[in-house]
């Protein structure tokens, strides 16, 4: 049996209600899907509007929920920045909702390559023995590893917007002071699952009259979608009395990746390079993007895993501004609120895994950047795309890998004082989710067992 | 049968505040609440000087206390990672890390500084916090486990995470405490678990056994360590999934040979 057409949206309908479809649907729908991701670049452009998701892993019924807060496909473009499968009971359910909802509506749902999206990491860490256990075989595995092989590495977000509509919603219970007047132009809003506004921040500063700031003093506030305490700015945000989220000016293109930045990569264009269609090697380009992690160094580090590069502030708004881009938006971590602002607003962690593993209580969010509309606020300059432009030292750099951090040195000392002032990043609308309640999973809430352990 | 002091059996849902029950004198407190948020973590990282685990769940805790003496012991998060090794002397390498190295230094000569070494695999040879008096003095004295191997009903059992970490993908380390409470005794089991793939397992038990009407509290801790492949290589063997078994402890603790033990007791007035 073929499937498109009817037999996809069927197949959609049974995967919705998280029942796996047969072995035969998945190769086709897997041969379909490679056939797709095939065209994509490694770098896969996407224009705003645009949601941008992080890890999933396999928690299904927070991806519904995520989908009922976001917005269904393909009235919503997503785009997953990888990490799909693993650690939750329904990994298979989930990778193939997302394949078919792909095939199905390729240009309204972009899928990028997480760490976890390769043979190695699904053998240890979960996917291959539900594929196991579910179809008696491993061979919806190996169907979905081919299909991991195809996925891109990055996408690059233009035509975003630098201010956002403010959201004309309800004000959330706890936020109990003044927002930024909307007629200002709003940079960061924080919505809660029922579209409740918790957090609104105008650009330039400020009038950030913060829900969370006032917040902070309600020793109550231990709502988990509640603001950080002691923090001047909202939860996650980077919009904090040292960091007053960014100035305006127009804003560039946002990068995606799963992980983050390599010491080998000072492109786009150099990612447009790599041979992607491999398991995720060790070592090498491909390797960071897929692992790497922003920290607070100057610099490069090792991780002192022994494998694994950080990267500090400094790295990320070199390459942005070399790359012309205003946002990288990453995945991979763990955070506690959903997302995480660093470095000035110039890297974000986006985590979509609500209550990862079913015991760690956290919240989850997702980004939505809003289209320019006026088309004032985004100045096309040249990010690499289609090999273009990208006169002069900046962009056409022919200096080796060894050359890349002299480079960057030279960089920042010739750009000096404009490397302070990046570009505006895009409007952001965080939108903060809990975990799926326990009765829509089908199953009970976890008790502990009482045991006769010894 | 004694009555249930307290909280019914089934107040153990995740993410609930105090839980206790006491018996004899003897109280018995958990706390199970979700990981801490960013401002808390930054508060726990400039105290320990380290990373905290990924997932840190530094509200949570198990404590026995003894009222009429003072003495108590307590499990908590803080506690288990002050006694990381915070140097880097001992820190362990993930099984690609040699091969990973040796390409990368030839490429990037000036990126060889380790930020901030410390044993990132978050090993602790804890054994619970405990005041200096009463103190525990060293014993030869087994936990009568013939006791506890009876059915005895259970009037109380919970098990709490302390922390959590994937290792980044290579594994994982945990710190996981449960425990029992029968009519006339109970067992708390605190276990610090870690499996490094294709290098290492260890396995960190401490166990504390308390009598209630003798008041006699015996503390035993025994840590277990094997080289990845040799435990693999055992359980090849065994026509076992070993995938599964990797994964659990409880499983792999007789795969696992000890490195360590020692005992000490106290009997509290």
């Amino acid at each position: 049996m073929s499937i498109g057409g009817s037999d996809l949206d069927r197949a959609i309908t049974q995967l919705r209600a998280c029942r796996p479809i047969p072995e035969n649907q998945v190769r086709e729908l897997c041969y379909k899907a490679r056939e797709l991701l095939i065209e994509e670049g490694n770098v896969v452009g996407v224009d705003a509007p645009v949601t941008i998701c992080g890890d999933i892993h396999g928690q299904f019924h927070d991806l519904m929920e995520l989908f009922r807060v976001g917005g269904d496909v393909p009235d919503t473009n997503y785009l997953f920045m990888g990490d799909f499968v693993d650690r939750g009971f329904y990994s298979l359910e989930s990778f193939l909702l997302l394949l078919c909802l792909k095939v199905r509506y390729p240009d309204r749902i972009t899928l990028i390559r997480g760490n976890h999206e390769s043979r190695q990491i699904t053998t240890v860490y979960g996917f291959y023995d539900e594929c196991l256990r579910k179809y008696g075989s491993a061979n919806v595995w190996r169907y979905c590893c081919e299909v991991f092989d195809y996925l891109a590495l990055g996408a690059l977000v233009t035509g975003a917007a630098t201010t956002l509509d403010p959201t004309d919603g309800p004000i959330a219970d706890n936020v109990n002071c003044e927002l930024p007047d909307s007629e200002m132009d709003i940079e960061i809003e924080t919505l809660n699952a029922n579209g409740e506004i918790m957090f609104r921040y105008a650009r330039n500063g400020d009038s950030q009259s913060s829900a969370a700031s006032q917040a902070n003093s309600n020793p109550a506030s231990s709502s988990p979608i509640g603001p950080t305490p002691s923090r001047s700015g909202a939860a996650g945000t980077g919009a904090t009395s040292s960091a007053n989220g960014s100035t305006r000016n127009d804003t560039g293109a946002i990068l995606c990746v799963h992980g983050g930045l390599s010491p080998l990569i000072d492109s786009i264009d150099k990612i447009r390079l790599l041979d992607r269609k491999q398991e995720v090697p060790h070592e090498g380009a491909m390797c960071d993007l897929l692992w790497s992690d922003p920290d607070e160094i100057d610099g490069w580090g090792l991780s002192p895993r022994g494998a694994g590069f950080l990267f500090g502030a400094d790295i990320v708004k070199c390459f942005n501004y070399k790359n012309d881009l205003s946002l990288i938006a990453r995945a991979h971590q763990l955070v506690m609120e959903g997302f995480k602002e660093m470095f000035d607003s110039t890297i974000v962690t986006v985590w979509s895994a609500p209550n990862y593993c079913y015991r760690c209580g956290n919240v989850a969010a997702i980004l939505e950047l809003g289209e320019d509309g006026s088309n004032a606020g985004y100045q096309r300059r040249s990010n690499g795309d289609r090999g273009g432009g990208g006169g002069g030292w900046i962009l056409g750099s022919n200096a080796g890998p060894n050359g890349t951090n002299d480079e960057n040195r030279r960089l920042s000392s010739v750009l000096g004082e404009s490397m302070q002032k990046p570009r505006d990043g895009p409007g952001r609308r965080y939108r903060v989710f809990e975990a799926a309640p326990q009765d829509s999973r089908g199953m009970p809430a976890k008790k502990p067992v009482a045991d006769y352990f010894l | 049968m004694m009555t249930l002091n307290g909280a019914p059996v089934d107040a153990t849902a995740p993410g609930h505040a105090d839980t206790s029950i006491t018996k004899d004198g003897f109280k018995i407190t958990t706390r199970k609440l979700p990981i801490l948020k960013a401002g808390p973590i930054e508060d726990m990282t400039k105290r320990l000087g380290i990373a905290p685990p990924e997932m840190i769940f530094g509200d949570n805790f198990m404590r026995i206390e003894h009222k009429p003496s003072g003495w108590h012991i307590e499990f908590n998060a803080f506690d288990a990672l002050d006694r990381v090794d915070k140097t880097g002397d001992s820190m362990l390498k993930v099984s690609y890390s040699k091969e990973w190295q040796q390409n990368r230094q030839k490429q990037f000569e000036d990126i060889k500084e380790v930020v901030k070494p410390f044993d990132w695999s978050y090993s602790t040879d804890y054994k619970g916090s405990t005041p200096d008096t009463p103190a525990l003095q060293p014993t030869e004295t087994p936990i009568p486990l013939a006791l506890l191997k009876r059915p005895d009903p259970i009037h109380f059992f919970d098990d709490v995470m302390l922390y959590e970490d994937e290792l980044a993908d290579n594994g994982i380390a945990m710190y996981s405490c449960k425990i029992r409470v029968m009519p006339a005794r109970l067992l708390l089991l605190g276990r610090f678990f870690m499996r490094l793939d294709d290098v290492l397992f260890r396995i960190r038990d401490t166990r504390v056994f308390v009598e209630f009407a003798t008041g006699e509290v015996i503390r035993e801790y025994t840590a277990r360590e094997e080289k990845y492949e040799t435990v693999r290589k055992t359980l090849a063997g065994t026509r076992e999934d070993v995938l599964s078994i990797m994964r659990d402890p409880n499983r792999l603790a007789e795969f696992i040979p000890v490195v360590e033990k020692s005992s000490d007791r106290v009997v509290l007035k």
